[in-house]
């Protein structure tokens, strides 16, 4: 029962126009076309140049001298790896605002057990530097301390010599594994909007399987085949299905228009495909509230995905950061921004930890919708046809 | 002969509209049962109750002797069901489609194969098995929905208006169709609102309207209903108002008119009532041209019912 399903709702799936369109044409087209524009810019913004940030002190003054000594002694190619502005919370914003920077950083004080914070206006390797900075000092610190606890009346040699043994382990490691350049990011959003257009796939099994969206659900529903099994065979197929134009897509940009995503190729495959799922989930959500026709709900998914994609930053790269800074929380549950920011995380990385939160909170999501999903529609009987 | 299905007390509204008011219908093996009556009389919200699709608001629904719940599979792999609307993957063929719909109720796959290929022998599709939906006829499309519908052999079929929008020719297929899947063994519920093809196909009929049954028996049954049992129409008849009287004095005439040389004249009961008026036409010399003798007609039955035609009722 359930594979003869599954086998159809996969065939079906395949042939609908509009996935061809706008789960692989689509987005080899935008692809394309991306990579032609981009390109030659790309070329053009390979040398390092300082990075202005600004610096909102609220520690005491032995924790900021420090912090002030080694942001102005740090130096990237003989050149100050940043520029500081030391100033308020407010006009640090505003300044992040007008562009004059690329960062705020919110001093924390590693040695009291408090972190850094930064706020970024986009991603990229910019704000990867100035993170990567931000995360090495603290580690610093932090080794300080267990040095000095840990020594106990240990001499002054010892203690340095615990520390820069760590400090060279730390300095030796890669810091990135793929491109961290803004335009690339424009490619990640891409495989967002691929994962995301899976939701018109979703769409499809919650009208295909409602008695009163559609005479196929009417039919479905009087066979004597369970809707459970119905809707999971269904949604079984369908995550295969954005599974290979997500692999399409995937391949087509790293192989043909030759972006690079870094040496976790695999990884990208398995973030592009859990967001398919994603997309399909909230598809299937969306297809299962209400009454309205397969038109109004299908205008909706697309409405949708793209917003999402837009506040993921797929129109305007700086949009997600925007976004940061007025509601945070959006980015942690847009699934979007986490598909994207998954790939970027993986290519970005050394540590795999953030990849793999970002994977998980897209699981989480996925099986949330999913459940709405079959919550909504589980229903046998209904008031109106 | 066993009770296939039973509706008893069946009340279904909306909101302020009830659709289907305090409905009892029984329906025995083997019978092809009619369902008339105008678009909204609720024929499709009985059907959808009976399916346990819709919400209903009182009453007791039995299938095959059992009570008919949205998990009743048991009695669900005996039901085919056309619906309204042809409701077949647009992406699939004839083929495709056919063994899906089929896969859902047989699971045997070597008996699927077999019950696939007759479905399409019995509808006339084996030229098109390769064909998607968007490439066929109307009439193609609609045998498409019926064969999906009774692929897997059911024992009791339910069609729901299949004949909508339908070319005449595909219409007497259908008809020819459904007749012969009785005739192999299965009960049949037939919705329609052509009086004409309940009326060809139907062993007993239950005329409803506005969510009542009104009337239930087969055709010859329901027609003695009326009082109005033959109608005698003369075209291009020459005649004096004056004699109107003498016809209405003959045995068994219910009323007459002239109008534009036109007699029309009703009968309850009698025979040889065409040779009366003829007679009493020759005896004053009264020429006429064409002559027609109808019998009633569901539409009649449904007239005298309920005092609207069942055609002006539709819509």
């Amino acid at each position: 029962m359930f594979l003869h399903n599954f086998k159809y709702e996969l065939l079906s799936g395949m042939r609908v126009k509009e996935v061809v369109i706008w789960l692989i044409i689509f987005p080899i087209a935008l692809g394309t076309c991306f990579k032609v524009a981009f390109s030659s810019v790309y070329e053009n913004t390979m040398v390092f140049e300082t990075i202005n940030v600004a610096v909102v002190e609220d520690t005491d003054e032995f924790s900021a001298q420090m912090f002030r000594k080694v942001i102005g002694d740090v130096k990237m190619e003989d050149e100050p790896m940043f520029k500081a502005k030391y100033t308020t919370k407010e006009k640090a914003l505003k300044l992040l605002e007008d562009d004059k920077v690329s960062a705020v950083i919110f001093e924390g004080d590693p040695f009291e057990g408090s972190g850094f914070k930064m706020t970024t206006a986009s991603n990229g390797l910019r704000a990867t530097i100035v993170q990567s900075f931000l995360d090495q000092y603290s580690h610093n610190a932090e080794l300080l301390l267990t040095a000095v606890s840990d020594s106990g009346s240990g001499s002054y040699e010892d203690i340095m010599s615990t520390l820069s043994a760590e400090v060279n382990s730390v300095a030796k490691k890669q810091m990135t594994h793929g491109n961290t350049d803004m335009y690339v990011q424009y490619f990640y959003n891409l495989l967002a909007m691929v994962a995301l257009y899976g939701s018109l796939s979703g769409l499809h099994i919650a009208i295909g399987g409602q008695a009163n969206l559609s005479a196929l659900g009417a039919r479905r529903n009087v066979s004597p085949t369970p809707k459970l099994i119905q809707i999971t065979a269904s949604l079984c197929a369908t995550f295969v299905q954005e599974a290979l134009c997500t692999v399409i897509a995937v391949t087509y940009t790293r192989f043909v228009l030759g972006i690079d995503y870094g040496d976790r190729l695999g990884f990208v495959y398995l973030a592009a495909f859990i967001g398919g799922c994603l997309g399909v989930s909230l598809g299937f959500m969306v297809g299962s509230i209400g009454r309205m026709g397969m038109a109004a709900k299908n205008a909706i998914c697309n409405a949708v995905s793209l917003g999402l994609c837009f506040f993921s930053g797929l129109m305007d790269g700086g949009m997600k950061a925007k976004v940061e800074l007025s509601a945070p929380w959006f980015n942690r549950v847009n699934p979007a921004a986490l598909i994207s920011d998954s790939v970027y995380c993986l290519n970005v990385y050394e540590d795999m930890s953030r990849y793999w939160e970002k994977i998980v909170s897209m699981i989480v999501i996925t099986v949330i919708l999913t459940l709405l999903g079959f919550v909504m529609t589980r229903r046998r009987r209904y008031a109106s046809l | 002969m066993e009770t296939v299905v039973k509706i008893s007390g069946l009340v279904k509204s909306y909101k302020e509209l009830t659709a289907v008011n305090d409905l009892d219908l029984e329906i025995k093996e083997g019978e092809v049962f009619g369902l008339l009556g105008p678009n909204g009389s609720g024929k499709s919200t009985t059907i959808n109750c009976l399916l346990s699709l819709l919400d209903f608001d009182k009453g007791d629904i039995e299938i095959f002797g059992k009570k008919m719940t949205p998990t009743a599979y048991d009695i669900k792999k005996d039901i085919g069901v056309i619906m309204q609307n042809v409701a077949v993957f647009e992406e699939l063929t004839v083929y495709e489609n056919i063994d899906y719909f089929c896969g859902l109720y047989v699971t045997d796959k070597a008996a699927r194969k077999q019950y696939v290929d007759d479905a399409i022998k019995f509808s006339g599709l084996e030229e098109f098995v390769k064909f998607r939906p968007k490439k066929l006829s109307g009439g193609l499309l609609r045998r498409l929905n019926i064969a999906c519908g009774i692929a897997h052999k059911p024992k009791l079929i339910i069609l729901d208006e299949p004949t909508v929008a339908v070319d005449p020719q595909s219409r007497n297929k259908i008809l020819e169709g459904i007749i012969e899947l009785n005739k192999n063994g299965a009960t049949v519920i037939y919705t329609s609102h052509y009086m004409e093809e309940v009326e060809q196909i139907c062993s007993r009929i239950a005329i409803i309207d506005k969510g009542r049954k009104i009337a239930e028996g087969t055709k010859e049954e329901l027609k003695k209903m009326v009082k109005n049992t033959e109608t005698i129409s003369i075209l291009a008849c020459e005649m004096e108002e004056s004699l109107l009287g003498e016809i209405n004095a003959l045995p068994h005439v219910l009323e007459s008119s002239y109008e534009d040389k036109k007699l029309v004249v009703h009968f309850s009961g009698g025979k040889h009532n065409l040779l009366r008026v003829l007679d009493c036409l020759q005896k004053h010399d009264v020429s006429f041209g064409r002559v027609y003798s109808e019998l009633p007609t569901l539409n009649d039955v449904f007239l005298e019912l309920t005092g609207t035609a069942l055609r002006d009722s539709e819509g």
